[in-house]
Order: structure tokens, then C-alpha cells, then sequence
């Protein structure tokens, strides 16, 4: 034990010493136990993952968690009391940690209402379950194959809910199986998905005597493992199966009946929020208890009408006021809902169908026609399962249908149409970098440093240039990046922390908007953290959705870098190596990458390079393609480093580059010359773009030991002549791609050019003539004296003088058979 | 008794009739075609006179019957062929032995020429001497540049080809005789086929004349062969050498009959005991049965010929009648002269009921219990108690696993998998009517999880593989050949082909909430097209009508369709399925090579089978009681003399070997070991696995069926060298029996080496050792100090007989 004491004690101090002499990089956050915990208590959380030494805050995405203790246990983990008030929301909640040098991956925790206990094997058979109290949150395991018994004490008449939280933990996928037996094994109630949770389950009856009853969870196929937790509420709570209406007009009181409970329909009024929250959920609740998870609630700006049966025809449809929410249900197999109602001349309007997005199993279709006439439009499932059109309306009676996809109904196949006119919206999000992978999903900015990431904006109804706002970023930090103009949908965004900004987090508001203030527009930030992802083709199960953006100020990095922004353009088909300048400090000695951030529409770069150890420059190669867009463009490169705990991030300033079109441009001759010649090329040139001084022009791609000496032009070059050696053992047969570079000197710098593209053909020397007195041909010796000036031949009239010639030859040259 | 007694007179009846045939009067006789109804000059009809006799025998006695027409001015008969004199009806008189029958004779156009048709005459031409055959210019390329569609499924192609493909080449307008199509038939320039027929002779001259007419293309809507008719019916030859004719007659569209004996192709099943020659006369060869066809137009039609020794002596046993299938089954063997074996006994009987119903070899209670029974209705006890098993559904949704293609695989999860095989076991467990499930599954619409049976159109997304996995799992056809040409050796044509596919091109696929999960529906659009020009194919039962579908469920029409009395292939299909797992040989073999030239070896019976099955409204339960309690089910596998060589009678019980998984939950059970299969618990037998993607060593080496496929021939019976060594070698015995210790445990319980050695053969063998196995065996027990050693080298042993590795 003293030994054991002794290691562990020395062991500490190693990990101790070896944290604080080195800077740790962003730390890595794998799981968080336990899984969720009951509102209004306090509960200590332990975090596990990597480079938590210097963590210092939790981030929250949601209100309702205090964190009231931190206490780094090793680097790996972390322990943190919290107190859940006892208003906070129930359900799920995202969580990152934020270190002094960096924020964690986002992880899930859940809070519900009731008590947390543990499952306890062995319960994995029907005569050996757990014996549970009602009304509690047990936290279990489904092993392979496993499958566990809860038991439970019910009076007559008392509801026994049970709900299952598996595949929202968000940990594997995980699909559960829950069931409720009574002693007699006769299974009362059971569920595997539901439109509702998803691929999680619940199971609710009215316990028909006194006694005990018997609950089971497993995963459905009977594929789980020891990653496979779950949260199991089993109590007296409310769990209807829907809610009608689903929806309602914000900011009002509404009364809603919830449907499916095993005790019968539960009424309940709910002040609705002012807001067109459009996550916002409605918690069945009672006397007994509340039930776990919410019922997704359409929020929308118009009040509710409801359908009138019967309405299975246009002819019988219900006579509803326009504009407002219609809201039904497809009550029995092939019922069909209408609704009619009169539009507004010229107006514009979004039409959805929200059904499975609320949790009902309907899968909707929705067809909207003139009464008595065509069909306008019709839709299956543009808004996911659910129905989505556009429609222009007119000044006439409209016949607007639902029915289900299958003609199936039930007395829980609720929908709700909504109609909403055209506004503009923004969406802003961060692409990943990496498939089912949160990296650089957050941004850290040493201080007195940068970090740049790239962001995309997909524009709804809306046109001309966006700015880019954010909002409650941490004190010290601010953002540089360019307009965003029309037709441009992704760009560079780099944050700066000034030398003084202390050590902190928030979670910022992104918002791109119309650089007009008079033009209306919704924006939306949305990022998310892919949870678990599994077969077919590795599809998301779970994923969770950030509408903010974790941004943290962090200790200084080793490094800073700076790019010399280019005075000359980089024009099209053309190339540039972009210079970048690394600041070290001292001690700092590694390697750094530097990798491209954003590239404008039609430029390539490399995909990284590598300043070595101890230097403190490097070349970065950039192209540009022939329909690059000519803009001035801004963008940023990225570097990091390793470090002994972990890679450091940091990036350049916000550059300028310009695409420009090139200056000149220039047609090479194809041309065929035979092994061991030497011949010239013709190259046209067309001067576009004037300047000063000399170009130098190349011949680049040429066959194997065929050379070209480099030419220089000026501004009024129009043709040139580049001399070509062949020699005797160049490769006979037609070498393609063959293009011309070009360097135009500016400001000192280099433009460079590719131009023209062309064919060398390299033949065999033909055989010597059998006359040996030919004349020489006249030509040739004309072309290698000639100056420029002079005619030159194309291949073709080549190849024709020399047929004249040969011809002539032959009839003045008597036949050597005739001799 | 009552019974017995009567088979027995009836065999000494049989002996005596036997023995003075030749001297006996026919019983009756008949004459061929039953009627003759001739259009137009060209008309002609040959006619046949078949005797039978009190034994069954059937003699072709054509030349020997006396025939005469009641009027001259209307027929004439010219070489045993009837010809057109005038207009009007008439008949004919037969008599022979003193029996007499008449044949009505229908005369019209009787001096009006027919104009030569394409069709009509010259197609058949190619079909009758094989130009036509894939091994000829049928080949999917032709043969020496000239290719015609194979066996005529394309004959506006093939008219193409020899009018218009190569100007000029082919046919020769001017001098028709010297065109390159009759030359080459008659192998006046080279050949490669040979010469197919002779100058003058009537295919010659029918391919002249249609020269010389021009080479015309048939007018449209030129009458089509709608049914063909080989005569006689049946024939049971008495003895080598004897000969029966057959003819061949076509009828069309317009009503209009045709003797195409001459133009027809005939085929036979055996040629050793049934030869027909290419005139359609049968002569009989050595003892057996011959199934001899003729192939007409799409249509091919058989006979049955039995052939027996000449004047063989023989009387029929008594032998049990239990039900009906008995009496057909007995039937068939006394036509055969063939005597089944003896009942089984009771220990066989137990092993034999308890792997096919229950795939568990009984325990040594059970055993004893069925041994010490004395009731006389044990047997039906016993299988009333078995059906009634969990293990008996088990056994059938493996069966239908297979046939289904239960299996997971990249696009279909192990969760929808096992939600499918669980809907299946819930509709077998159930005894839900088989027509009711299979039409709920072939009509079914919703997503893969919440109405699992749409994973039969998960499975197979290919609209002509579901075609064909359709007919070939609940019709045993094959209809694969139909999707490029017409069946050559069954009914199928490119249209019904095409037609029936039709009914699947509306299938409606989609995603929805759970990425695994499939929603299926009828999407209500979607067509096919006859790859041949094009056409638009309309829906169209496979054998059957073509609904009205508009607006409908195209799967839902069909499914009714073909779950229901009104589809003649699906009770019998299904009966065949049932009985072939009892007798380990289907009436129709292999169950799902159903077709017009592969025939039932008991035709009757699989009639009744499937008329029972559908009277017992699709209770297979039922079915299978009535198999099972059949002493045709309960025969030994001992032979006799005379059904030594029978192979397809059902004379006597074939050995079979046990299938793979009921073969390793037999091993289990007896070594008291539990097996582990992926996704089920620890104990599970191998018969309820759900996926056929799951398999282990053993289950592969003994050919589990992959499910890869819906053919029967996936699950593989063959024993194989691998097989052998892995019982010799392999965990399946030796680690079994020491994992089990049952030896140990036995000898624990103060059990005698000679009670263990009882025990070990009455669990695997459900007999006790004969005495001299016993002594044997005791012998080296007793020489050996480690009594569990021997004893388990003993089990051993037992587990490597044949004896074991069989159902017997």
C-alpha cells in the first residue's frame, strides 16, 4: 500500500510537472458520467478526455446548470459539481469544456425529473429483475444480447410509464426496445420507434389490478454493448402518444389536448413564447408527473383553424379564414382532410405540412388546387417526410388537401399547415473539416494572435452583398472578414485577440445580413456535433445542433504567422507563390504546416506545406484556373504545431488577392521536327493588359532531352520564334500539352502566366533520298537566316513545297532504273 | 380386413389377367382425335385407335381396327389420314374386337385453297428440324451468318431476316428452288447442319411455295396456335418393341384445327425405355416410365408412357390405405407393377416423425414413453403432440427464411432482418392460412420496421428478379428463360414473361425518419415494355387473365390472384413444397423446376394434394397431418425386388440426409452442448437463426442455404469428403462430447457401461444396441481400465455412423 502510495505520488508529480512547463493545446472531451441527472439537486460530473489540466469553465448551450466546483483530477480528467435549477428545461443539454488553451469537443447531458438510480445485473432474466421504486431515472446498460428486468409495484388504476433515452444520448448507436409485462409474462404495452423519440421507445399502460409489473429494455435486435447506456424513466408520468393542435400563434395562450395516454386525453394550457422558436417543445405534464421528453409545438403568426368532418372531398371541404394555421387529423385508414379557403392576388406563400416534425406518424402529402379546378401543387415529402411547396396565389377559392402517404390514419395523425410569405433568410454555418468529426468546429484565439476559419452563408429570397456580424465574442476578440457579395457562398473569417485580451469563452452569435438595412431578413447560425453515425453509409443517427458559436481567447501559442500580401495579381491560367513569414518564440523550435483556409472560386493551392524546424519562412503555391473570378478577393492561410501535449493552432492576417486576367495571351504552332534537328516555334502573342520592360517567355513540358532557350518579349511583341533542339534520342511520337510560360515583372514581383497549349511531333529522320543530287531545298536555309519578318510556313505548306519539290526533282532528274 | 381382402382378389385377378392378355378382349378402345374438323383443301387429319385392356395395358391397334366413313361425299380416308371431299359433317366408324366407336367429322371450305402463311407453315419448319436451336442459327449470334430467333420466339425478326437482310441472298424470287434457304436444307450446297429434308418432301415444298408466293410477311392478325393437344392421353406398353403413334393437333385463334403432327417436335424423357421417333411413334424399350412431349408453335404438351416387361407376372401386396394419398400413391405403383415396401417399424417411425416435424431427435423419455405405448393410434398421437411444438413452426420458418431471403446485408439491417423472420414466425406459429400471409406479403406497402413483410421488396429491388423470384418461390416456375425468348421447353413466352413483370414496375420506394428504413408503396406509375418492338406490356397473370388494373394496386390484384384457387400452379407448388420435405423428393423435382417437361411422377396425387390443401383453406397443418399419417409416409426404407430400382414413385422411404441446421441441433441435443450464434442467446438452435447472413463452419460445410438466391438448391443435402472429416476431426463431436461430459454425468449417476451404451444409442439412434453391437463394444469397456474413455470413444462412434448422419 505504502509502495503503491509512493508510485502514484511520484507518478502525480511527473503529470504535474509535465503540464505546467508546456502550453497544452485544445483540450478533448470522450464522455461525461453520469449521463443526465434530476433537476433542482447537485451533481457531480466527472468529464474524461485529454489535456484537461488547465480547464477553467464548462460551456453550456443551455440556461438552467450552474457549475460550482472544478477540480482537475489528471490530465484525462476533470470533476465539476453542478446544480441543476429546479426551472431548467428537461432533456438534452451540449456541454464543452473550455481550458485556458482551448474548447473540447461537445458532449451530451441530460436533465430529467426524477431521480437518478443504477441498474443492477444480474436482471437479465424475467424471473431475476431489479425490483425498482416508481418514479425514478434508472441508468442501465444493454450488453450484447442482454436484455434487463425492471420490476415494479402498481396499484389498480395507476398509470405505469416507461421511457427510454438510448439512441438521444448520443453516444452509440444504440436503438432500443422497451416492453411491459405483467406477471404472467402477457405483454401489456410495448414499443420499439416512434415518430415521436425517434428510435427511442416508450410504453405506457393503466396497471389493470394490483401488483407488481415487469419492465424490459433491450436494443431491438439484441445488438447492444457496454457502450450501449441508456436512461430509463419508469413512473406514473403522462406519455401520450400526440398532441392536437400541434402548433399554435406565438406569444398566445393556447389549450391543447394530448392523445394516446393509456388514462385518456390530459388537456393542458400553455402560454406560447412571442418568438418563432422553431425548437420549441410542450411537455405533457399532470398531477403525476411530467413526462420526459417534449412534444415538438409549430409557432407560427396566425391564429389556428381547425378541419370540420366530414371534409373527405373537395365538396365537403372546411371553410377556413386565410391567412391562418390549419390544423387536422387523418382519422382512420384513407381519410382525406380539404380545406378551403381564399388566397390573395399576387401573394407569395410558403406552404408546410408539419406532421412527423411534431411526432405524428402521419407521413403527409399535400395538394393544393382552385376549386372546381387544376392542381396548383403537390408534395410528398420537400420538407424531409413532411409536405413543402411554394404557391402564388390568386384572387380565387382554393381546395387544399392532406392525406397520408399510405392512406393510413389514426386518431394521432395530427398536421398543421402553415403558410408563411416570402422573407429573405441567411443561414451561416462552419463546414466540417473532416467527415463525422468536430474539429475546428470551435475557435481558439491565443492572445495577441489570430485563427481563421472558413464559413458558409446559404441565402433564401435574398440577394446583394451580406455582411458578416458577431456578436458577444469574448473581450479583446474581433473579427476581420470581407463583404460577401452576390453568388459568393463561402469565405474566410479571421478572429484576432488583442495582447491583453484576457483568458475566456462565450458562445458568440453569427449573423450574416444585408448590407442594405432597409432589406428584411432572418438569419440563422447553425453548426452541429455529429454524435453517433452508423450503416447504411455511415448516416448520422444523432446529431446535435448549436445555434452559437463557441469562440475562446487562450494562452499565447508558440507562434504567430504573417503572409506578405502580394502586390500583383494572380491572373488567370497563371500562378503565384504566396511568401509566408513565421514568428517564433523563443524556445520554439518545431516544424509548422500551413494549410489553405478558404480558396476563391477557381483557385487551387497546395494542400499544405512545412516550414522546417527553426525556419522562418516558406513559399506557399496558389493557381488559378482560366474561369477563376476576377475580384479582389480576401483570404487567410492557417499553420500549426505540434507540441509536446498536442497541436497548436494559429493563422495569418486577412490578405488581399487579387484575380486578375491575364496580360497576355499567346498561340503556339503545333509543330513536327525529326530526331536530332533543330527547328523554331512560332508564338503569337496578343497583349492585353500592358507593361513595363521585358517578359520572359518558356517553353515548359517539352519531350525528354528537347530543349528551348528562354525569350524575352515587350509590351509589342506579336510573334516570336522559340528555337527548338531535338536530339537524336528524343521520343518519336506526338508530346501534348506543351504550354508556354510567361513572367511579367511588377512592383518587383513576379506574374506568372501559363499560356497557349500545344503538340510537338518528334518523327524518325526519313531515309536519304535515293537521288543524292537533289537541290538543296530553297526554303530551308532561307527560314534559319530569315528574319523574323519573313513568311513562315505552316506545316502544311511545308509538307506541300516539299511534294512540289520532289516532284520537280523527279522530272528533272532522269529515274536511276532507266539508266 | 374388409380392405385387405379385396386387394388381394383384385392381385389374383391381376395375375390372372396377366398371364392370358393377348387372348382378352379390349375393355374398350378409343379413337384419336375425338373429333375431326377440317378447314380448307389442305385439311387433313391422321387418326390413331388406342385398345385398352382390364390390366391397363393400351395397344395401338390402328392398323388392325376397321374404319369407315359414314359419307364419302364429305371425307375420305387415304392412308389412316382423313382428307376433305365436301362441305358438311360426317363421321367415322371404328370397330375392333368387337368394341365400337364413333368420330364426328367437320368439313368446311373443303375445295378452297389456303393461302401459305409465315407462321403458319414455315416457322414450324425451323422449329421441327432444328434450325431454330441455340446450338444452330437459334445461337444468341446465329451460326455461319445467318441467325433466326431462337426456337421462333421472333418470327417477324426472323422473316426480316431472311426477306430483307441481305438482299437477295437468302431468297431467291425468280427460281424460289434455288434460293440459298431451300438449298441449304436440302444440302444441295454445303451445310454445316446437314441436309434437313428432301426434295418433294412436305416441308420442301411448303418453303418453295412460300418463296414463289413472294416470301409474303403473314397480314396482321393472322390467326395464332392457342393450344395443342398430343394424343393419346396415357399409354402403357406391354413389353419391348410394342409401338403407339402419337399425334398432334393444333388449335388457333380463329377457331380453325390443324394436324401438326408432321410439323411438330417430339421429345422424350427416357429414351431407353420410351423412343419417339421424329414422326411422333413411340416404341417401347426397357421396363420404366418415358414422359414423351411435342413441341408446337410456344406450346409443349406430354404424354406419360409406362413401359412394362412383356407379359410380367405380377400381384400387388396388401398393402395399407391410410387416406388419400395412398390410394393414389398405390395407384401409380400397381399401373407400375411395382409392390412398396413394408410399414416401417416403431423406433424408426419415432426418428423419422421427430427430425422432419420437430428437427429434434426424441429424448430417451420420449422414447421409452412412444415404445411402452400400446394404443393402436400412437402414431397419430404422436404426431398430434409434435405438431403442436414450438419446433415444428421453427422448422417451417426456416424453410421459409430460405425461400424468402431473409438475410441482412449492406442495405438491409440485422434489425429489419430479424423484424421480417419475426413476422414470418408470428404468421407459422399462428397457423394463419398460407394464401392469407403470402398475399399480405406480396401486396404489402409501409415502412421496413413498422410493416416488416415490405422487406420482401427491400431484398430485391430488380423489377424481373422479383418477377422471377415470385413465380419460381410460390408457382415453382422458372421463368428466367422467358425474360430474352420464349420457354423452350415449357409454356412461357416473352409476353407472359413480360406480363407478369408488369405488376411490379409500380413498386415505390423511399426513405424515411430511420436511415435503415425503407418505406414501400404503390407509386402508381411505371410501365414495361416487350423488348421485342417495344409494346407496352399490360398486367397479366402468369398463366391467367389480364385484369382491369387501372387505379388499383398492381401487387394487391396479384397477390390475390396468386394466392387463391383461381391460379392452378399455388396449391399444388405449395403441396409439392410440403410433401418433398417429408419424402425428401418432390411429385414435381426439384420443387421449383415446375414446366410442362419436367411432369409430376404422380400427377393424380399432386392434383388431390393441392385440391385438399385448398379445401382445408390453406391449413398446411392439415396437409402435412394427412402426409405424415399416409403409410406411404411410413414405408420402410427396405426394398423389394421390384422397387429396388423405383427412385420416384415414393415405393419406399428414402434415405435422406439430415439438412444442416437440424443436423447441428441434433449433435447438440444428444452431446447436451450449446451452441452461439450471432445476435441469439447462448442455447440457440441453429434452426432459429434469423439471418442468413449468420453461419458458422459446421452449418457452411453442410450446406446452409446463403439465402443468396430463392432457389431450392441452395440448401445443399450432398455429402461431401469435407463433410466427413469434420465429424471425424472436427468440434462437432469430439469437443461436443467432452464439452457435454454426458459419459461422465452417466457414470456419476452409477449408471452400468451397458445401460450408457442403451442410452447412447437410443438418443442418437432411437434404438437400443443389438446384441451383437453390445458385445462388442462391452468387450473393450471391460478390457479397459478408463470405462469413459471407451464409452466415449463408443458415442463417438455412434455420432460418426451413417446411421446417425441420416433420416431413415
Amino acid at each position: 500500500m505504502k509502495i503503491f502510495l509512493s508510485r502514484f505520488f511520484l507518478m502525480s508529480i511527473a503529470v504535474l510537472a509535465l503540464a505546467s512547463s508546456l502550453k497544452a493545446a485544445s483540450p478533448n472531451l470522450g464522455g461525461i458520467a453520469p449521463r443526465g441527472w434530476q433537476r433542482g439537486t447537485e451533481v457531480e460530473l466527472t468529464f474524461t478526455g485529454a489535456r484537461l489540466t488547465d480547464a477553467k469553465e464548462l460551456l453550456f448551450y443551455r440556461k438552467g446548470i450552474e457549475t460550482t466546483k472544478m477540480t482537475v483530477v489528471s490530465d484525462t480528467q476533470l470533476k465539476a459539481m453542478v446544480k441543476i435549477s429546479p426551472e431548467a428545461g428537461l432533456g438534452e443539454y451540449g456541454v464543452r469544456v473550455r481550458t485556458a488553451t482551448g474548447i473540447s469537443e461537445l458532449r451530451t447531458f441530460y436533465v430529467g425529473a426524477l431521480p437518478v438510480i443504477d441498474e443492477k445485473e444480474p436482471n437479465s432474466e424475467f424471473a431475476t429483475p431489479q425490483k425498482i421504486a416508481m418514479n425514478v431515472t434508472v441508468h442501465g446498460v444493454a450488453n450484447n444480447e442482454d436484455a434487463d428486468y425492471f420490476l415494479v409495484e402498481a396499484k389498480k388504476g395507476e398509470r405505469i410509464s416507461a421511457e427510454v433515452e438510448g439512441m438521444r444520448l448520443g453516444t452509440i448507436v444504440f436503438d432500443p426496445f422497451v416492453a411491459i409485462f405483467n406477471m404472467k409474462r402477457f405483454e401489456l404495452s410495448a414499443r420499439d420507434d416512434s415518430p415521436l423519440t425517434g428510435q427511442d421507445c416508450f410504453a405506457s399502460i393503466v396497471a389493470p389490478e394490483d401488483g407488481t409489473y415487469v419492465v424490459l429494455v433491450r436494443e431491438s435486435a439484441y445488438g447492444g454493448n457496454g457502450n450501449a447506456t441508456y436512461r430509463l424513466h419508469i413512473g406514473n408520468f403522462p406519455r401520450p402518444t400526440g398532441v392536437f393542435p400541434s402548433g399554435g400563434k406565438a406569444g398566445e395562450e393556447i389549450e391543447v389536448t394530448y392523445l394516446g395516454d393509456p388514462a385518456g386525453s390530459i388537456k393542458q394550457k400553455i402560454k406560447l413564447p412571442a418568438a418563432l422558436d422553431p425548437e420549441f417543445r410542450i411537455f405533457p405534464q399532470d398531477a403525476k408527473g411530467i413526462c420526459p421528453s417534449g412534444i415538438r409545438f409549430g409557432l407560427s403568426n396566425f391564429p389556428n383553424t381547425f378541419e370540420v368532418e366530414p371534409n373527405d372531398t373537395p365538396d365537403k371541404a372546411t371553410l377556413v379564414n386565410f391567412p391562418s394555421s390549419f390544423n387536422g387529423i387523418i382519422e382512420k385508414n384513407g381519410d382525406v382532410d380539404c380545406f378551403r379557403f381564399k388566397g390573395v392576388k399576387g401573394q407569395v406563400v410558403d406552404i408546410r405540412c408539419a406532421a412527423r416534425k411534431n411526432g405524428s406518424p402521419l407521413d403527409p402529402v399535400m395538394t393544393l388546387a382552385i376549386a372546381g379546378g387544376a392542381n396548383v401543387a403537390t408534395n410528398d415529402d420537400s420538407g424531409g417526410t413532411d409536405s413543402y411547396f411554394r404557391a402564388t396565389l390568386d384572387d380565387k377559392e382554393y381546395i387544399l388537401t392532406v392525406t397520408d402517404h399510405l392512406k393510413k390514419g389514426g386518431f394521432d395523425y395530427t398536421y398543421r399547415v402553415d403558410f408563411s410569405p416570402i422573407q429573405g433568410t441567411t443561414l451561416v454555418a462552419i463546414p466540417k473539416v473532416a467527415q463525422y468529426s468536430q474539429d475546428r468546429q470551435t475557435i481558439s484565439v491565443p492572445k495577441g494572435n489570430r485563427f481563421a476559419t472558413m464559413m458558409t452563408v446559404q441565402r433564401r429570397d435574398l440577394a446583394g452583398d451580406l455582411k458578416l456580424i458577431a456578436e458577444k465574442l469574448p473581450p479583446g476578440v474581433t473579427i476581420s472578414v470581407d463583404a460577401v457579395s452576390t453568388g459568393i457562398d463561402s469565405f474566410a473569417v479571421v478572429f484576432e485577440a488583442t495582447k491583453d485580451a484576457p483568458v475566456a469563452g462565450s458562445l458568440s452569435e453569427i449573423k450574416a445580413l444585408p448590407a442594405d438595412p432597409k432589406l428584411a431578413c432572418n438569419t440563422e447560425f447553425n453548426t452541429n456535433a455529429e454524435l453517433t453515425f452508423g450503416s447504411p453509409g455511415q448516416s448520422i443517427y444523432w446529431r446535435y445542433n448549436m445555434p452559437t458559436l463557441g469562440v475562446a481567447v487562450t494562452e499565447e501559442s508558440p507562434f504567430s504567422i504573417q503572409v506578405i500580401e502580394p502586390k500583383v495579381p494572380l491572373v488567370q491560367n497563371g500562378s503565384m507563390n504566396l511568401k509566408v513569414v513565421v514568428q517564433r518564440k523563443e524556445g520554439f523550435k518545431g516544424p509548422i504546416t500551413v494549410i489553405p483556409v478558404y480558396s476563391p472560386p477557381g483557385v487551387g493551392t497546395i494542400a499544405a506545406i512545412t516550414i522546417a524546424e527553426n525556419q522562418t519562412e516558406g513559399l506557399f503555391a496558389i493557381t488559378a484556373n482560366a474561369g477563376a473570378r476576377i475580384k479582389n478577393w480576401k483570404t487567410a492561410l492557417l499553420a500549426n504545431a505540434s507540441t509536446p501535449t498536442g497541436v497548436v493552432w494559429a493563422s495569418s492576417q486577412l490578405f488581399n488577392l487579387e484575380i486578375a486576367a491575364p496580360f497576355i495571351t499567346a498561340t503556339i504552332e503545333r509543330s513536327a521536327i525529326e530526331q536530332g534537328k533543330t527547328s523554331e516555334i512560332l508564338c503569337k502573342i496578343t497583349q492585353t493588359t500592358p507593361f513595363e520592360g521585358k517578359a520572359k517567355l518558356e517553353l515548359v513540358g517539352l519531350p525528354l532531352k528537347v530543349t528551348a532557350a528562354p525569350v524575352e518579349i515587350d509590351a509589342k511583341t506579336k510573334e516570336i520564334l522559340v528555337k527548338v533542339e531535338i536530339d537524336k534520342t528524343s521520343p518519336v511520337g506526338n508530346h501534348k500539352n506543351i504550354v508556354c510560360s510567361a513572367v511579367i515583372t511588377k512592383n518587383g514581383e513576379a506574374i506568372v502566366h501559363t499560356l497557349g497549349k500545344t503538340d510537338i511531333r518528334i518523327d524518325v529522320p526519313a531515309a536519304p533520298k535515293v537521288v543524292a543530287s537533289a537541290p538543296a531545298t530553297p526554303g530551308k536555309p532561307a527560314v534559319v537566316a530569315a528574319p523574323v519578318a519573313e513568311k513562315r510556313l505552316s506545316r502544311l505548306e511545308k509538307l506541300r513545297l516539299e511534294q512540289e519539290e520532289r516532284e520537280k526533282a523527279q522530272k528533272s532528274t532522269p529515274t536511276p532504273q532507266k539508266k | 380386413m374388409k380392405n385387405s381382402v379385396l386387394t388381394g382378389a383384385c392381385a389374383l385377378l391381376l395375375l390372372a389377367s396377366a398371364s392370358s392378355i393377348q387372348a382378352i378382349a379390349p375393355v374398350s378402345i378409343a379413337v384419336f382425335p375425338p373429333d375431326v374438323n377440317m378447314q380448307s383443301a389442305r385439311g387433313k387429319q391422321r387418326i390413331i385407335v388406342q385398345a385398352s385392356y382390364a390390366d391397363g395395358i393400351t395397344r395401338d391397334v390402328t392398323a388392325q381396327a376397321k374404319v369407315t366413313i359414314s359419307d364419302p361425299k364429305i371425307a375420305k380416308i387415304v392412308n389412316l389420314e382423313v382428307l376433305p371431299v365436301g362441305d358438311g359433317k360426317c363421321s367415322i366408324a371404328v370397330e375392333f374386337e368387337g368394341k365400337t366407336t364413333q368420330v364426328p367429322v367437320d368439313v368446311k371450305d373443303a375445295i378452297k385453297d389456303r393461302p401459305i402463311s409465315f407462321k403458319l407453315d414455315v416457322m414450324p419448319i425451323f422449329l421441327r428440324n432444328g434450325c431454330n436451336q441455340g446450338g444452330c442459327h437459334g445461337a444468341a449470334r446465329g451460326k455461319d451468318g445467318f441467325r433466326l430467333s431462337l426456337f421462333g420466339f421472333d418470327p417477324d425478326g426472323d422473316h426480316y431476316r431472311l426477306t430483307r437482310e441481305l438482299n437477295g441472298r437468302r431468297i431467291n424470287l425468280a427460281i424460289p428452288e434455288e434460293s440459298l434457304l431451300v438449298e441449304k436444307s436440302i444440302g444441295k450446297v454445303p451445310h454445316t447442319g446437314g441436309q434437313k429434308f428432301a426434295v418433294g418432301e412436305q416441308y420442301y415444298n411448303d418453303l418453295v411455295r412460300w418463296v414463289d408466293a413472294g416470301g409474303p410477311q403473314d397480314p396482321a392478325g393472322i390467326a395464332t396456335p392457342v393450344s395443342v393437344d398430343l394424343f393419346p392421353k396415357t399409354a402403357l406398353l406391354d413389353g419391348k418393341g410394342s409401338t403407339q403413334q402419337l399425334i398432334v393437333r393444333a388449335k388457333y385463334s380463329d377457331g380453325s384445327e390443324r394436324d401438326v403432327t408432321s410439323l411438330a417436335l417430339f421429345l422424350s424423357s427416357n429414351d431407353s425405355s420410351g423412343k419417339v421417333s421424329p414422326n411422333g411413334l413411340v416404341t417401347a424399350g426397357d421396363r420404366g416410365e418415358a414422359f414423351v412431349m411435342a413441341r408446337f408453335s410456344t406450346f409443349t404438351v406430354g404424354v406419360p408412357f409406362i413401359v412394362l416387361p412383356k407379359d410380367l407376372k405380377f400381384s400387388f401386396p396388401p398393402t395399407p390405405e391410410k387416406n388419400y394419398i395412398d390410394t393414389l400413391v398405390n395407384a401409380k405403383l400397381k399401373n407400375l407393377r411395382i409392390a412398396p415396401s413394408a410399414t416401417c417399424s416403431d423406433e424408426v417411425f419415432l426418428r423419422r416423425i421427430f427430425i422432419d416435424l420437430t428437427g429434434m431427435l426424441p429424448s430417451v423419455e420420449e422414447y421409452k414413453t412412444f415404445m411402452a405405448n400400446k394404443s393402436a393410434d400412437k402414431r397419430e398421437q404422436l404426431v398430434k403432440d409434435l405438431m403442436e411444438r414450438k419446433e415444428f413452426s421453427e422448422l417451417w420458418v426456416l424453410k421459409w427464411a430460405e425461400l424468402l431471403q431473409i438475410r441482412s446485408s449492406n442495405q438491409v439491417s440485422y434489425k429489419a432482418t430479424l423484424l421480417y423472420y419475426n413476422w414470418l414466425q408470428d404468421r407459422i406459429a399462428r397457423n394463419v392460412p398460407l394464401n392469407q400471409w403470402v398475399q399480405e406479403l406480396l401486396g404489402a406497402n409501409g415502412g421496413t420496421f413498422n410493416n416488416p413483410v415490405t422487406n420482401y421488396y427491400q431484398n430485391e429491388t430488380d423489377i424481373l428478379k422479383v418477377t422471377e423470384n415470385v413465380a419460381q418461390v410460390f408457382m415453382g416456375m422458372r421463368i428466367q428463360c422467358a425474360q430474352c425468348h420464349n420457354h423452350p421447353f415449357d409454356r412461357w413466352t416473352m409476353d407472359d414473361y413480360y406480363g407478369f413483370a408488369a405488376f411490379f414496375t409500380q413498386i415505390g420506394r423511399k426513405g424515411t425518419d430511420d436511415p435503415r428504413e425503407l418505406v414501400v408503396f404503390n407509386s402508381g406509375s411505371g410501365e414495361i415494355n416487350h423488348p421485342l418492338g417495344g409494346r407496352r406490356m399490360a398486367p397479366k397473370y402468369l398463366g391467367g387473365e389480364t385484369p382491369d388494373v387501372v387505379g388499383k394496386d398492381r401487387r394487391g390484384l396479384m397477390a390475390e390472384w396468386l394466392a387463391s384457387p383461381k391460379n392452378p400452379y399455388f396449391a399444388t407448388n405449395l403441396s409439392n413444397m410440403v410433401w418433398t420435405h417429408f419424402f425428401g423428393l418432390g411429385i414435381i423435382n426439384e420443387v421449383d423446376d415446375v414446366r410442362v417437361s419436367n411432369p409430376p411422377s404422380n400427377s393424380e396425387l399432386l392434383q388431390e394434394l393441392g385440391k385438399k390443401f385448398t379445401e382445408y383453406n390453406y391449413d398446411f397443418k392439415r396437409l402435412v397431418k394427412d402426409i405424415v399419417l399416409s403409410n406411404s409416409y411410413q414405408l420402410s426404407t427396405q426394398t423389394n425386388p421390384s422397387n429396388e430400382s423405383d427412385t420416384k414413385n415414393f415405393s419406399h422411404s428414402s434415405i435422406r440426409r439430415i439438412k444442416a441446421e437440424t443436423f447441428l441441433d441434433c449433435i447438440s441435443q444428444v452431446t447436451e452442448t450449446k451452441n452461439k450464434f450471432p445476435g441469439l442467446p447462448l442455447g440457440a438452435r441453429a434452426v432459429q437463426i434469423a439471418d442468413g447472413q449468420v453461419s458458422n463452419y459446421f452449418l457452411t460445410t453442410f450446406g446452409r442455404a446463403t439465402r443468396e438466391s430463392v432457389c431450392s438448391c441452395e440448401v445443399k443435402l450432398d455429402p461431401t469428403l469435407s463433410q466427413s472429416l469434420h465429424l471425424l476431426n472436427g468440434d462437432a463431436t469430439t469437443q461436443r462430447i467432452t464439452q457435454g461430459n454426458l459419459i461422465g454425468k452417466l457414470l456419476k449417476d452409477k449408471k452400468t457401461p451397458e445401460e450408457i451404451l442403451d442410452e447412447i444409442y437410443v438418443r442418437c439412434l432411437s434404438r437400443m444396441p443389438s446384441a451383437d453391437e453390445k458385445t462388442k463394444v462391452l468387450a473393450l469397456v471391460n478390457a479397459e481400465k478408463d470405462k469413459k474413455q471407451v464409452l466415449e470413444d463408443a458415442f463417438w462412434a455412434v455420432l460418426n455412423t451413417r446411421e446417425y448422419m441420416f433420416n431413415h
